[in-house]
């Protein structure tokens, strides 16, 4: 459903199913919707033969990078002696996302389900949940649901009675965005400080604790039994007729200047201009939209010529200059300063910044300090020039893509409204904060 | 060994050929190309957050981190080329907008990489305009003092007391720009080996205090040597000002010390300064000591030592060139020889194999040793009434300077005049090991060469160049003008030192035969 | 940690609180890990295959009992997991979340970050900031209930604008709400 709105008749409701139904919760309510089927019939299976559905589906990643998940799967190697690891990346950090959060307080079953099936896949007896700090009632909530799984025995060292042991463990976060970053959460939980690890080696060969690990988002896993339940043909259907690269359904966390804000659900390739205007209800009374951040903050901000046209799916989204990331979808209005919110997102960059790569450490940061200091009226024409070769310099050189995701805002932002930039430089004040004085 | 395989590449249109699992940037160190870096250092795991040694690699999507990047078959590697030398510049500019412009008034000019690299491929100029960050000065303990405004973050310093020192003092604290090293309150940098992190600094952010505002680097002048200190044998490099020792820093050896030398033995210099020096020969005149010539104290020498039995007491500090002139005194004479050298605790760097700060605290115990020298606690049991005591830079006790009077003589050859000796027929001054050229023997039978780093006081001359006109004087054969030659004949009659000259030995040093394989990072 | 709106501030913040008698410094350290807490974090050891893994849960229980980890929490935590107290404070500076002094009876944080800032989430700052009597980001009021900070993305954008109050997490605030939000709070 359009979470907190009424469903829309447009969506398409398979993780959202039972957002606000209070009942899907427990164990109980969850089995009453049909809940552990899929596990119980996994189980059941060959970790191969399941890979091999999942492949089918073209289930790719919904924590932002939309890597085939299947394929992913398929790279931890089974036999090799070595305990193998799923971490469930529930660090749900990135602005404009709050999707994960609502499968785990609504449906903490469901995402329990999709890691039991997925550490089973990849030959995993243990799985975390690294939960970030902040997310209170989901910390809760997945909790009492683990422990009530492993009290009925669903999960534990006999999963199911099949003898199989899968553990679920929940793992709370304390307070990083970088920490969403795969290799960043394995330090994370081993201990250390979210640093981001170089890559070779990859997580499928040395992973947290060393051992071969796949990580996977929350929404990514919560999909998994309902492929299982109802097929890899079934997935594939849900996707435009000439764009079989992207299947399934989304769920796209919608918030800033829009009618109605909340999760929405549909099926990939959805029209962005239908989405925006229908189900979302379109720009608040007396506004006009001006500017999309479709994927969260690091993708490409759209201007609406390119929002209404484009498509929502893996590929649409590239094909109108931005991407579908974690669909973490930002609305912003005419009444809004482009500029003061480019140097916000700045500000959040350069907060999080993990500290090791110089180009972030000191480039998100100078980011900042010239972004606030146009928005406050004191910059110049050269500022623009010198941003964006600062955030030339911060893409495609560091370790983690943090940098590049600073990088983005700024550049869409000089390029597409840079006649905001202007009026700051050249009146020497915020042109929004002056008419909202008025 | 397993046979590794060898990956063939070329990096800056020089053929290279190394062993698989070679990064780029060692690969292209054997063909002469320095790719700049920071966080990078040979001795510790490589962290690849610098961002320094991006280079470009033919087909592959992005800059590669050269340090942290493996070599593979058939890839074309560019350094130099615009892109990677554009994103190099953009990485030195971000390191200097918070960068203080300190250079006047940072020890580390000179002899700084930030400088050097600046210099080399960075911008003329700064665009920042915004304030820069500021934090105060802070006392690491120990040597060490941290200034966080230079600090590059490249963690050097933290991996070193991680993973070589195992001691995990130092952290990177808070985040993002606000991110400095930090230390525990109250945990100080006191391990022994603690001092390396401002070696190891590529920057001014990590300075010793024993050097601080002491001289610029542009003002010293670098001696390759060992330190003197312990019975490793540390390779080191001692620098000069104005003819006074100001710093000792470590010298690579992969098969002795690696990159590092231990604080106490860094710090321990200023002996070799001064003071209280002999710098006048004397010989007894009428009854008294007093200045003279060289011939003159020589042939005082002489006239004393002839037709008696010397015992030698040496110092286990005098080179192996001098110790062996000293043997033949012995047998000259039909002496013995003895030596005692002083303890203190073993500090072992964990993280580098057999290597620590000995107990034994003298260069060239093992050479004393093989050169028929008796290591004792009481060195002058020895002596007999009526033999000559020719005590060789060692210092003496009270006691001992009380057992002196049993001698019918007392010949000091030596840096300093033992107080209170009455029988003191002649003085020969000479070098200390600072002054002269020389070779070690350290614990595990490695002869490692020194070089003369200042000139000597007065009319001091090297210790083998006395003892070679003393045994002159003593109608020995002893022509040598060069300590190489002296080397050569110890070499001639020893067969531990059979075939090695100063030529082989270099500045890397050699073992004796039937040394046990010289552990270090050899293994 | 309070996030101030200097960049370069905050270093030098924390610098300062450093040894501050304020921060019971003087007193000596209860341990935490005794009785049922150690239960607790033995039960939890068994979880992963290394201790350091339990860092973080480890400080997160320091503050739940304390309100703050103090620079003696810190070694006691390097203890029980036989790591040094230079790390330990390493991986504290680096989270956000883990007080290094002690802050309100009520920590409220209001998230500010693009989603919410577009929604009015300035207005909702300067609310808390009028009605707690704070005045100042960061600064505890006099009468030690209330510090006020600005957070990043709490993750609940569509619910504009959500606010924290130690771990309690409030969907929707607006301006209007505050007063009787903070008249809830003992």
């Amino acid at each position: 459903m359009g979470y907190p709105h009424a469903p829309h008749p447009r969506e398409t409701l398979v993780l959202s199913k039972y957002f606000g139904d209070g009942d899907a919760i427990g164990l109980d309510g969850w089995r009453k919707r049909g809940g552990y089927v899929a596990l119980e019939k996994a189980l059941g299976m060959t970790p191969v033969e399941i890979v091999n559905v999942v492949k089918d589906s073209g289930l790719r990643g919904r924590g932002g990078a939309g890597f085939p998940t299947g394929l992913k799967w398929s790279f931890m190697k089974p036999g090799d002696g070595k305990p193998h690891y799923l971490c469930c990346n529930a660090d749900e950090s990135e602005p404009g996302t709050f999707k994960d959060r609502e499968i785990m307080r609504w449906t903490p079953h469901a995402l329990i389900e999709g890691c039991a099936i997925g550490s089973y896949a990849i030959g995993a007896e243990t799985c975390y949940i690294y939960i970030r700090g902040e997310f209170t009632e989901p910390l809760q909530r997945m909790e009492a649901a683990v422990r009530e799984a492993r009290a009925a025995g669903v999960i534990g060292p006999n999963a199911m009675g099949t003898g199989k042991r899968v553990d679920v463990w929940v793992h709370k976060g304390a307070g990083a965005y970088i920490c969403g970053e795969e290799t960043a959460m394995m330090n994370s939980l081993e201990g250390r400080r979210g640093n981001p690890r170089i890559k070779p080696p990859f997580p499928a060969v040395a992973g947290v604790f060393g051992q071969p690990t796949t990580i996977n988002n929350v929404e990514t896993l919560a999909a998994v039994p309902h492929i299982l339940n109802n097929g890899a043909d079934w997935y594939k259907r849900m996707a435009r007729p000439d764009n079989p690269k992207s299947t399934g359904t989304k769920l796209w966390s919608v918030c800033g200047n829009v009618a109605r804000p909340g999760n929405y659900e549909v099926e990939m390739g959805f029209p962005f201009k239908d989405f925006l205007y229908d189900l979302c209800g379109g720009p608040p009374p007396g506004r006009k939209f001006k500017a999309v951040i479709p994927g969260g903050s690091s993708v490409p901000i759209m201007n609406m010529e390119e929002a209404e046209a484009a498509l929502m799916d893996y590929e649409g989204m590239v094909a109108k200059g931005s991407m579908l990331g974690s669909a973490g979808c930002i609305v912003i209005d005419d009444a809004q300063c482009m500029v003061k919110q480019i140097a916000r997102l700045a500000r959040f960059y350069a907060h999080e910044s993990c500290a090791q790569c110089t180009q972030c450490r000191e480039g998100t940061a100078w980011s900042t300090k010239i972004m606030e200091r146009i928005e406050a009226g004191e910059g110049t024409m050269a500022d623009l020039d010198t941003l964006l070769e600062i955030g030339d310099n911060m893409t495609g050189k560091t370790i983690c893509v943090l940098s590049d995701s600073c990088a983005v805002p700024v550049a869409s932002g000089i390029q597409k409204w840079r006649d905001e930039f202007e009026a700051h430089i050249k009146g020497k004040r915020c042109p929004f904060r002056a008419a909202a004085a008025a | 060994m397993a046979d590794v395989k060898t990956i063939n590449l070329t990096i800056e249109g020089r053929p290279v050929a190394v062993p698989e699992g070679t990064s780029l940037l060692e690969a292209a160190r054997t063909v002469g190309v320095l790719i700049p870096h920071y966080c990078y250092h040979p001795g510790l795991p490589v962290a690849g957050v610098c961002r320094m040694c991006l280079v470009e690699v033919e087909k592959a999507p992005k800059l590669a981190a050269a340090c942290a990047t493996s070599v593979a078959e058939g890839q074309i590697v560019h350094v130099h080329s615009e892109q990677a030398r554009e994103a190099r510049k953009g990485v030195l500019e971000m390191l200097l907008i918070n960068h203080p412009l300190d250079c006047p008034i940072c020890d580390q000019a000179g002899e700084c990489e930030l400088q050097d690299y600046t210099f080399q491929e960075g911008r003329k100029d700064s665009r920042y305009k915004e304030p820069k960050r500021f934090n105060p000065v802070e006392d690491f303990g120990g040597d060490v003092v941290y200034v966080p405004n230079r600090c590059i973050l490249c963690t050097r310093c933290v991996r070193f007391m991680d993973d070589v020192a195992q001691e995990p003092v130092l952290n990177v604290s808070e985040r993002g720009d606000r991110a400095y090293i930090g230390k525990f309150e109250g945990k100080d940098l006191t391990h022994p080996w603690a001092g390396n992190v401002v070696e190891l600094c590529p920057v001014g952010a990590l300075l010793s205090k024993d050097f601080l505002n002491k001289a610029r680097a542009w003002e010293l002048d670098r001696t390759a040597s060992i330190c003197p200190n312990c019975t490793q044998g540390c390779n080191a490099i001692i620098e000069t000002r104005d003819n006074t020792v100001v710093r000792m820093r470590p010298r690579a050896n992969p098969e002795v010390n690696e990159y590092f030398l231990c604080d106490a033995g860094r710090l321990d210099y200023r002996w070799m300064n001064g003071p209280n020096r002999l710098e006048l020969p004397q010989a007894r005149q009428n009854g008294a000591l007093v200045d003279a010539d060289w011939d003159i104290a020589l042939g005082a020498a002489a006239a004393a030592i002839r037709g008696k039995r010397t015992l030698v007491v040496a110092s286990p500090m005098l080179s192996n060139e001098a110790l062996h002139l000293l043997s033949r005194l012995v047998r000259a004479t039909g002496g013995a020889g003895a030596f005692r050298v002083a303890r203190g605790p073993e500090a072992p760097l964990p993280g580098v194999k057999d290597l620590a700060l000995r107990a034994e605290r003298a260069a060239n115990v093992a050479g004393a040793e093989m050169l028929g020298f008796a290591k004792t606690d009481t060195p002058l049991a020895g002596l007999q009434a009526g033999d000559v005591l020719v005590v060789a830079d060692h210092a003496l006790t009270d006691a001992e300077v009380a057992a002196a009077g049993r001698a019918s003589a007392v010949v000091v050859i030596g840096t300093t005049l033992p107080a209170g000796l009455t029988n003191v027929a002649a003085v020969l001054p000479i070098t200390n090991f600072a002054e002269e050229e020389g070779t070690f023997t350290n614990l595990r039978g490695r002869v490692q060469r020194f070089l003369q780093a200042k000139a000597a006081p007065g009319l001091a001359r090297p210790s083998w160049f006395v003892l070679s006109d003393l045994l002159g004087s003593l109608g020995e054969t002893a022509n040598y003008f060069l300590p190489a030659d002296v080397f050569a004949a110890l070499a001639a009659s020893h067969a531990e030192f059979a075939g090695l000259t100063y030529d082989r030995i270099g500045l890397r040093g050699l073992p004796v035969l039937g040394a046990a394989q010289t552990a270090g990072a050899a293994q | 940690m309070a996030v101030s709106k200097e960049m370069g501030g905050v270093h030098a913040e924390s610098h300062a609180t450093h040894g501050s008698a304020a921060h019971g410094h003087g007193e000596p350290h209860e341990p935490v890990f005794v009785g049922e807490r150690r239960k607790q974090l033995d039960d939890l050891l068994a979880r992963y295959p290394t201790k350091m893994a339990a860092l973080l849960p480890a400080l997160w229980m320091v503050q739940e009992d304390r309100g703050w980890v103090s620079e003696a929490a810190m070694a006691e935590v390097a203890e029980v997991l036989a790591l040094t107290p230079a790390y330990v404070k390493g991986v504290v500076t680096f989270y956000t979340m883990y007080h290094q002094h002690p802050v309100g009876k009520h920590f409220i944080q209001v998230c500010t970050t693009s989603p919410c800032n577009v929604c009015g989430a300035e207005d909702v700052v300067n609310a808390f900031l009028k009605h707690t009597k704070c005045g100042e980001l960061g600064v505890t009021s006099e009468d030690g209930r209330f510090t006020v900070i600005e957070v990043e993305c709490l993750g609940a954008c569509g619910f504009a604008t959500p606010v924290m109050i130690n771990s309690d997490f409030i969907e929707s605030v607006t301006p209007e709400k505050v007063p009787d939000l903070l008249s809830k709070l003992t």
